[in-house]
């Protein structure tokens, strides 16, 4: 025990042994709980444990593809909206501190309240999936992993046209998982001051508000 | 065979230029050259929207079907059913020959299907008919017909049974349809039928759906909906039903409430418009009585079960022989006994019984009680297809009769048919057990002296007694009762309720004669001892009635394949077989000594009347082979006979003329001109001047509330049985699928039945999407597959299974419980338990 | 095995010289063999058709039927899926065919600048096909071609 206090570097006598010994559990205990806190927050459990999730958005997810499909693959809410690498992931996690301070304001605890901000909602994510290049998707799907002959002959037509015109998935894919808010599609009058869509032909997104601006 | 599109364009051209020159002929029909299409009108086969189609005919056979641009309901426009009528009469297996179940060279129940003439079918039911009649009396014979008959073949049909065979037991598979309507309609109003049209849609501020999926069974008036929604921004619809279907895709207030509690939440926007001071007291003081029902009614079961035996007003018989009360009987009351009764059903109580928010339902009532918003509701099965049917109807005219929101553009509640013609044959002609025409009864001596009258038959020829209504039928045939069954135009083996325990058990008891007419072999077929090939939809001159009050002719464009022979001339042709000296007892025939030595044809057909027009009126080029071989014009006949009845009573029809040429007319028809709203000044021309609004179908000219309690189903969910089953229709086929699932791209767009049912209940019984399933009721269980995605999404508790398909027969599950009153069907509420199959 | 004895009973009526009267010789509804007593299995389960090029029509007022699988399309009153392809602003960049021009009229034949809304529930006119074999022939034939 005593020869081990040679090896001791200075700032260690200075504290003593006990407590760097008590930092180092600490320090693991810290970074298990945020990583076990990191890791509880990023469940589909988690994401539905209040009702804006649940009676909104994820019942429309229940009747798509990434929910169920052929092979039993499901993409749950963290796969397509948390970033995977650890900066984005932060990132995103303490953007999300704003949608708990608002899931307390009660922002959107009603469909009719979410669904009233339902276009921003998916602006803001479409904006988000635009600039990074749909990340998030391709993490599964990968242009150069598709295989034409298996795909349909409009995906098969559609996709190489579309990667060689440099779109990105969401360009294209928008609503595949929840329902899309209001979209001018020229359709009657009903989407009269709706969001227009783009399918990747402008640069970024713009909504019929902003560009009035 | 096929040509490819351009080709067929190229064809058409011709054939199209003239389709455009037909529609500003008045007949709206062309005789094109020889090489082209002649293009004709007529009325959609399906359902009771009624929309106006043109047909093309080349060398005798159907070629093609349009959207009638000039249809006043449709301008144009089908749904998916509609575009392909042309290739619903060409089901390869069409029955060509009658078919009689036979061993050694005769009728034997356990014989085998075989195809014998016209002549040997009517000696065996000739030889049935008669044999019945001599053990068991008239009532041992038994008709079940259709809303989907022509108006001259339900009128056909009923004389045959009511005054040729004398026995009121003939019912149409209406009764499982509208029943409650008219019940409703009838008590409320006193006459049937709604009183608004479809312009309401163009002129209302609110749609309110209550039990009906108008997106997938009514999609025509849908489309009117939807063009009214989206063209204008105020426009707000409310959806209610127990499940999400696609009408929910244009709902503003979507609102999924528990079985049943329809009835609590049209109590509580009555209370919500009385508690906020918005009853319209001049209308209510002026054409408003109040009254309470009697309430102890039982649910329409056999006398035996459980929830008969107590029931005090169900009308059955008591232990004395004597009826236990009477399921319709009323007293009146006071406006503010009426305020004392639905002052119990707040919302916060309402709102714990149906799971329906506070919010939704303050919302939902706000639509009635706001005087500035004209609000139209529409209903169909989901009210009329319950154990309260009659009174769900009255409480929803209860609601608009409160805010006097009735009788004008856009203010509107609107009773939805689901057939064809269940107005215009089965209510209007009186096919029902209990009617003659124009809302005749056979109950009232004076209703019956009137139609003896008409008829040219002495008095007391209609028996005075209802006949058997279509569950009671089905248990009389099993109870070996009704001995004689002859169906016409409906697959009621697979569309009644309770298959296994009631349909099935009278179709093969031993003592029964079961005849069935259609043009498929359907499942009612295959299980018959007769089957007579039938004529349908334009191999025959036709005429049906829509829901909002239209009457709509077609000529016979093509003729039936093989012997199959219209519905109408194998009535009139068995009627040849029977003398009145035969059928009728001495001392009537006693009365009218002219009538001695006729048969039940002459006296009934050829009796001056309906034989009165001639072969020759028959417009030229078209064939009528009914009229052919009878020698006189008998639909002309039979109509100008019939609309006696409700000329100058409220039902006034136009000339038969007038219908050929007209792309249909709303009765009542005075002077010429069609009635758009009933019982208001300016547009009914019975309503007397400076009365502004009468509702004159009853004697006082005023429309009935009726208070009428919150009462539980009868079947509910528990332990064993979980789940709620509902059954119903889908946008791609028709009823019981006898034409659509025979053009394969129908079939195709909807191959099976499938179960819809929650993600989350799938999951807790092991099961998931795709996978075979087991569906059980207490009387039956069916093996189909599981859907948890899709047009329609149940709520937790609740599966949805359409009946179209014979290989998953969802009326297995169904239980026979009816509305008292209406004796209608409730096929969207039983007991069920889902399992890995 | 259900369609089995439809298909034979078809077989059977082409042999013995279809549609004469009297050809008939049982009467089978579309619930096959199974008899009613019984609980009838299911057989093949149906998948949407492969995407294909377009279905030729019948006849000229004959909506078109959907020749590709439309898994997971909504039609909802904020967005309409199938015009995402088929509307005139984005059929000629996605290669969709175009929408009707009769889809840019009113109920009274007026034009429209934008799609008709009472033409905008799709589904009610044009549904997508499963991989189902009819049950029955249909003997429906197309207008002939005359006078050439």
């Amino acid at each position: 025990m005593m020869s081990l206090e040679k090896y001791m570097p200075a700032w260690v006598k200075r504290v003593g042994m006990v407590t760097v010994l008590l930092l180092f559990v600490a320090g693991i205990v810290f970074w298990g709980g945020f990583n076990w806190a990191l890791e509880a927050t990023n469940k589909e459990e988690f994401c539905i444990s209040c009702h804006e999730m649940k009676e909104n958005v994820f019942k429309e997810y229940q009747n798509t593809i990434h929910y169920t499909n052929r092979t039993g693959v499901r993409a749950t809410c963290p796969d397509c909206h948390v970033p995977k690498e650890w900066g984005p992931k932060m990132v995103r996690k303490i953007q999300a501190s704003n949608e708990v301070w608002h899931k307390l304001l009660g922002s959107v605890d009603t469909p009719e309240k979410f669904n009233a901000k339902r276009a921003q909602l998916a602006q803001n994510e479409w904006k988000r999936m635009k600039a990074n290049d749909s990340k998030e998707c391709r993490n599964c799907h990968r242009y150069d992993y598709m295989d034409y002959t298996e795909q349909g002959n409009r995906a098969a037509k559609q996709h190489p046209q579309a990667f060689t015109e440099g779109k990105t998935c969401i360009d294209c894919h928008k609503g595949i998982a929840h329902q899309l808010p209001a979209i001018d599609q020229h359709i009657g009058k009903q989407n009269e001051g709706a969001v227009e869509i783009s399918h990747g032909e402008k640069p970024a997104e713009n909504g019929k508000a902003e560009e009035k601006k | 065979m096929k040509l490819n599109r351009r080709d067929f364009i190229k064809a058409n051209a011709a054939a199209a230029a003239m389709s455009v020159a037909g529609l500003s002929a008045p007949t709206g029909a062309v005789a094109a050259g020889k090489d082209d299409i002649r293009w004709d009108k007529a009325a959609c086969r399906f359902c009771g929207t009624g929309c106006g189609v043109l047909v093309g005919t080349q060398d005798g056979r159907v070629v093609a079907t349009q959207g009638d641009p000039d249809a006043p309901v449709n301008r144009g426009l089908n749904c998916i059913k509609g575009y392909f009528l042309s290739k619903i009469m060409y089901g390869g297996d069409r029955v060509k020959t009658p078919m009689l179940r036979m061993k050694n060279g005769k009728y034997d129940k356990t014989g085998e299907f075989t195809p014998i003439s016209w002549k040997q079918a009517f000696d065996i039911m000739e030889a049935q008919a008669r044999e019945t009649m001599k053990k068991k009396g008239p009532n041992g014979l038994a008709m079940f017909g259709s809303g989907q008959w022509t108006v001259w073949e339900g009128y056909a049909a009923a004389k045959l049974m009511k005054a040729g065979f004398r026995t009121n037991n003939i019912d149409p598979n209406a009764r499982h349809c509208m029943a409650s309507a008219v019940a409703g309609f009838m008590r409320t109003f006193g006459i049937d039928e709604p009183a608004g049209c479809y312009d309401d849609i163009e002129h209302a501020d609110a749609f309110v759906l209550w039990g009906s999926n108008m997106a997938e069974m009514h999609p025509i008036l849908w489309t009117r909906i939807t063009d009214r929604k989206l063209s204008s921004k105020h426009v707000k619809v409310a959806v209610l039903s127990t499940f999400e279907h696609r009408s929910y895709e244009l709902a503003d207030i979507p609102i999924i409430f528990t079985p049943q509690t329809d009835l609590a939440i049209l109590n509580f926007i009555c209370n919500y418009i009385i508690e906020k001071g918005k009853v319209n007291q001049d209308f209510v003081g002026k054409h408003v009585n109040f009254k309470k029902s009697v309430t102890d009614i039982g649910y329409g079961l056999r006398p035996t079960h459980a929830l008969e035996k107590d029931a005090t007003s169900n009308g059955y018989p008591g232990a004395d022989g004597k009826p236990k009360g009477d399921t319709g009987k009323s007293e009146p009351i006071t406006f503010d006994e009426f305020k004392k009764f639905v002052s119990e059903y707040t919302a916060e109580k309402v709102s714990k019984l149906s799971g329906v928010s506070v919010k939704d339902l303050n919302a939902l009532a706000e639509l009635y009680a706001d005087p500035k918003i004209k609000v139209t509701s529409y209903w169909t099965m989901g009210f009329n297809q319950h154990t309260r049917g009659t009174w769900v109807n009255n409480m929803i005219y209860n609601v608009h009769l409160l805010v006097g929101k009735i009788s004008e553009p856009g203010n509107s509640p609107f009773s939805l048919t689901g057939q064809p013609s269940a107005c215009g044959t089965a209510r209007e002609v009186g096919t029902f057990s209990h009617r003659l025409p124009a809302d005749m009864v056979v109950t009232n001596p004076e209703h019956r002296k009137h139609t003896e009258e008409l008829w040219g038959l002495p008095d007391g020829t209609i028996p005075d007694k209802p006949g058997l209504h279509a569950v009671a039928m089905a248990r009389a045939l099993k109870d070996g009762k009704v001995n004689f069954y002859w169906q016409q135009c409906n697959n009621n083996l697979q569309a009644g309720p309770n298959i296994n325990e009631e349909l099935y058990p009278g179709w093969r008891n031993p003592e029964t004669f079961i005849v069935i007419s259609d043009p498929y072999p359907t499942l009612s077929a295959s299980y018959a001892d007769l089957v007579l090939p039938t004529a349908m939809w334009v191999e025959k001159e036709g005429a049906y009635g829509n829901a909002e009050r239209r009457t709509q002719f077609w000529r016979q464009q093509v003729k039936a394949p093989g012997e199959a022979r219209s519905d109408l001339w194998q009535v009139m042709e068995f009627s040849k077989r029977f003398k009145v000296d035969e059928v009728w007892p001495a001392e009537l025939l006693a009365k009218a000594p002219k009538l001695k030595g006729k048969t039940l044809y002459e006296v009934l057909y050829a009796n001056g009347v309906a034989d009165k027009y001639k072969v020759s009126e028959i417009a030229a080029g078209f064939d009528n082979d009914e009229s052919k071989y009878f020698g006189f014009y008998v639909q002309k006949g039979l109509f100008e006979e019939y609309a006696q009845f409700g000329r100058g009573h409220g039902h006034d029809l136009a000339p038969f003329e007038t219908y050929h040429q007209a792309r249909g007319l709303r009765w009542p028809v005075v002077d010429g001109k069609e009635t758009l709203w009933r019982f208001r000044e300016g547009f009914d021309p019975y309503v007397k001047k400076g009365e502004g609004v009468a509702f004159y179908g009853h004697k006082d000219r005023k429309a009935v509330i009726f208070a009428l309690p919150y009462q539980p189903p009868a079947e509910s969910p528990d332990k064993e049985f979980d789940m709620w089953l509902c059954t119903g229709r889908v946008l791609e086929h028709w009823h019981t699928g006898t034409m659509t699932r025979r053009v394969p791209e129908l079939y195709k767009s909807f191959p099976d039945a499938v179960v819809f049912m929650h993600p989350d209940d799938a999951k807790a019984r092991g099961l998931q999407r795709g996978m075979e399933c087991k569906v059980a009721s207490r009387r039956g269980e069916i093996i189909l597959r599981v859907e948890t995605r899709g047009r329609n999404k149940p709520p937790r508790g609740l599966v949805f299974i359409p009946f179209f398909d014979a290989g998953r027969l969802a009326n297995k599950l169904t239980l026979d419980a009816t509305c008292p009153i209406s004796k209608e069907t409730d096929y969207k509420k039983c007991a069920v338990k889902v399992t890995r199959a | 095995m259900r369609f089995i004895p439809a298909l034979l009973l078809t077989g059977a009526m082409l042999l013995s010289g279809a549609g004469s009267a009297g050809a008939q010789e049982v009467v089978e509804s579309l619930r096959g063999g199974a008899p009613i007593t019984e609980t009838s299995r299911l057989d093949a389960m149906f998948r949407p058709e492969k995407d294909q090029d377009l279905i030729p029509r019948n006849f000229q007022k004959q909506p078109p039927l959907i020749p590709h699988s439309i898994k997971g399309y909504n039609i909802t009153q904020n967005f309409n899926k199938c015009m995402d392809c088929h509307s005139r602003e984005r059929a000629e960049e996605t290669g969709a065919t175009k929408v009707a021009k009769s889809h840019y009229l009113d109920r009274e034949d007026k034009k429209l600048s934008n799609i008709s809304p009472r033409r905008y529930f799709c589904m009610q006119c044009h549904v997508p096909q499963f991989d189902a074999k009819p049950l029955v022939e249909n003997t429906y034939k197309p207008a002939a071609k005359k006078g050439e």
